[in-house]
């Protein structure tokens, strides 16, 4: 499932000072591994100057539209916290395709076997989800960014009871936490609400029962939407020490407002809840501009309302946010607007096709956002 | 030159047809125009439709055969200058001559024009990439991807047009220094990659001249003064101290080598783009011709002011499919590598519109170029009877 998170820079590290002027001046690249580039990854497939290699090991059904990605990342690779994310690259028809990811299983599990899962659902009509289902093997080499992500169990005090709410696939970074609790063999109090389309669609369900022997205080509750409805006050109510637990939401978008609405009525903290955006963003197949978009500059904080049937470009959206993003011919030509699109789909009004949801390069003459749409300006 | 004729009871302004070395093409009326351009962009469309993992493969290969030769080239260069057969160093300059020319053509004019965006790759993208040559590319990038490709030999607009330095068609009025103006060519030809180095500041007249008015330079005069030294102070360091230091017993050589490996990349990169838009029949035109172009009158105009020419396929690379002018005017962001395969329709789907498609071989093409600089040296005889 994706997260909706704005990225932060490149994976690695350029060189800086000497080095660089040096690689610039020899060789016209920023770095001397960024020419040598080609010559590795013809020897090494998926070799990578802004990521690290990733051997798939295994690809695991879960669910009919979920399965696991097991990885096994480059042993440089950092290593991460439960309940991060990273962002997973591939090469579809030459073209690098990117789209982010929370790590399902837990950094024990990596720490003794070297790997990591990725618990993906198949969007109905999606470019990469489907696709990597169906190309991916075991050996298949793919990219994965460094770890990211603030949604995790460092940010509260350990004493303190927990209480997980997860929307369909948004389990999957409480599910690295409970993993790696349950490694720790814990006694803290934790509650799980599962909640779930319907009954054929509970993930995970088999490993969480596990955990129960190792957590001696952890409770599941399996909330059947088509029996219990979506999350309210009444299914938080029981919970006893409410007030004293740290929470943690994950999924679509209305399920987080819910869940938040109903957690306020219940006079739990804001700063207790955490949560974290699930699923709700890429929609990989667009109609028409009917809906009303949001489009951001990351780099200036620039926000912006777009009206429903504008068809304006982003750059002309960026210039009366008062951006003076670099252009030239304004019609597709020059390529001096290009620009990287973070995510978001848009609408190319020369050749009439939509773009990927994932980061790529745009033309912002040419661009017309179509969902809510992240432009790093 | 304007004549004024009725159309869907709109009156609307024909322009001055097209002229060529004397012969004159007119233009089809919009109807005709707007189904030509329905057919170039369908071709367009379906050949952008099979752009994929071949051509990622095609680019990368590219790009190990140029670094493969500069780095070989260079080591050639030393092993052979050093060795008692000095001169099986001058293959080590081929070398290095022909990394530069796929460098500069195949490589960096094609992926600085977003051919190969769609790509996602940091290090094949429009946006950063830098070429081995003295001309800064985001100075190339900011005049040739919209002043030339915009206002292809517009006279007065498009600066690429004979570089202001050349007179290459009677629209300029002739002036005494044309008279060896041959001369001037062969100079430009050798020092090209200054040439494309310049070119901005002339036009912003950042070290002569006033300044120009209403620029729409999007960085300081000051910036990009600055850019311009740098890329010349690196590009020198690397060609003229790096290397020649490195190779210190062959250093004159070495050095010496490394400016005839330059000097080789200008000239072919010189001719093969004059062979572009100089040739016999490449046509000319008027500001006002571009006025609100529709897309057909805009690929016309693209079509009659450039031209082919043909040859095996490592002519083809080595020019960076500029051998194919026609289609890269048409479609510059289409990977150029398809070109050659696109020119058979194009050329096709100009026929039968009765559109003019120049082309023809190398050596043709460029005898025609000659002739144009020649001829063009010389006053028109009204020219000359006015004075
Ligand atoms: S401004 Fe020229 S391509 Fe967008």
């Amino acid at each position: 499932m994706t997260a909706t998170h704005s990225q932060q820079g490149p994976a690695l590290p350029a060189a800086g000072g000497i080095g660089r002027w040096l690689a610039e001046t020899l060789t016209t690249r920023p770095s001397f591994s960024s020419y040598f580039a080609p010559f590795m990854q013809y020897w090494q497939p998926g070799w990578s100057t802004h990521a690290w290699r990733a051997a798939v090991m295994q690809i695991r059904s879960e669910l009919s539209d979920v399965y696991s990605l097991v990885l096994k990342p480059d042993s440089r690779w950092a290593g991460f916290v439960a309940g991060q994310y990273v962002q997973l690259t591939v090469e579809k028809d030459g073209a690098f395709c990117t789209r982010t990811f929370s790590i399902s299983s837990s950094p024990a599990h990596w720490q003794t076997t070297g790997l990591i899962e990725l618990t993906i659902r198949e969007q109905v009509g999606g470019r990469i989800t489907p696709w990597l289902r169906q190309h991916l093997h075991a050996n298949s080499v793919v990219n994965i960014s460094a770890a990211q992500g603030e949604f995790t169990l460092q940010q509260v005090p350990e004493h303190r009871p927990l209480l997980l709410i997860a929307g369909g696939s948004g389990l999957t970074p409480l599910h690295s936490m409970l993993q790696q609790l349950s490694s720790e063999v814990s006694a803290r109090e934790v509650h799980l609400l599962v909640y779930a389309r319907d009954s054929q669609h509970f993930l995970f369900q088999q490993a969480l029962l596990g955990y129960e022997t190792s957590l001696s205080n952890l409770s599941i509750q399996w909330m059947d939407s088509e029996q219990v409805g979506f999350i309210d006050e009444s299914h938080l109510q029981p919970l006893q020490r409410l007030l004293e637990c740290d929470v943690f939401v994950c999924g679509p978008s209305p399920m987080i407002k819910a869940a938040r609405d109903a957690l306020r009525v219940l006079h739990v903290a804001d700063e207790r809840v955490h949560f974290e955006y699930f699923g709700a963003a890429p929609l990989d197949r667009v109609a028409q501009l009917d809906a009303s978009r949001v489009v951001q500059f990351s780099r200036s904080q620039h926000v912006l309302d777009v009206a429903q049937a504008s068809n304006q470009s982003l750059l002309e959206m960026a210039e009366q946010s008062g951006l003076n993003p670099v252009s030239g011919c304004r019609i597709g030509v020059c390529h001096q607007c290009i620009c990287q699109k973070e995510r978001g789909v848009v609408l190319n009004t020369r050749t009439g096709e939509y773009s990927d949801t994932g980061p790529e390069e745009i033309q912002l003459c040419l661009s017309v956002p179509v969902t809510d749409v992240v432009v790093s300006l | 030159m304007t004549t004024t004729v009725m159309n869907r009871g709109n009156t609307v302004l024909v322009p001055a047809p097209a002229k060529a070395g004397g012969h004159v093409t007119i233009r089809p009326d919009d109807a005709t125009l707007d189904a030509f351009a329905e057919e170039l962009d369908a071709l367009r469309a379906e050949t952008m439709s099979k752009v994929g993992q071949k051509d990622a493969d095609y680019i990368r290969r590219v790009i190990r055969w140029q670094r493969g030769l500069d780095m070989g080239g260079r080591v050639v260069m030393l092993v052979g200058f050093l060795s008692p057969l000095w001169w099986t160093g001058l293959f080590g300059v081929l070398m290095l001559a022909i990394a530069k020319i796929l460098d500069n053509m195949e490589i960096g004019h094609n992926v600085m024009h977003g051919q190969y965006d769609w790509m996602n790759d940091p290090n094949i993208n429009s946006r950063d990439f830098e070429w081995d040559n003295v001309g800064d590319a985001n100075s190339w990038k900011r005049y040739h991807n919209h002043e030339h490709h915009t206002y292809t030999n517009i006279i007065g607009k498009d600066r690429d047009y004979g570089y202001g330095i050349l007179r290459l068609s009677d629209d300029i009025a002739w002036r005494p220094r044309n008279l060896y103006q041959f001369f001037m060519y062969l100079k430009l030809s050798l020092l090209f990659e200054f040439g494309v180095a310049y070119h901005e500041l002339a036009g912003e007249r950042i070290f002569f001249g006033k300044k120009k008015k209403n620029s729409q330079l999007p960085i300081s005069r000051e910036e990009l003064k600055q850019a311009f030294f740098r890329k010349i102070r690196r590009q020198t360091f690397k060609d003229y101290v790096f290397y020649p230091l490195l190779c210190f017993p062959v250093l004159v050589p070495v050095l010496l080598g490394n400016l005839a490996a330059n000097l080789i990349r200008n000239l072919w990169t010189s001719t093969v783009i004059f062979c572009g838009h100089f040739t016999e029949s490449a046509h000319t035109f008027r500001a006002e011709d571009c006025e609100q172009e529709t897309r057909g009158q805009w690929y016309f105009r693209q079509i009659l002011g450039s031209s082919n020419f043909e040859g095996p396929r490592w002519l083809h690379i080595l020019s960076g499919h500029l051998s194919c002018q026609v289609e890269h005017h048409l479609f510059p962001d289409v990977p150029a590598y398809h070109y050659p395969e696109m020119a058979k329709t194009v050329e096709q789907i100009c026929q039968r519109y009765g559109i003019p498609y120049n082309t023809g071989s190398f050596a043709r093409q460029y005898w025609t170029v000659l002739q144009r600089i020649v001829r063009y040296s010389f006053p028109t005889r009204r020219e000359l009877a006015n004075a």
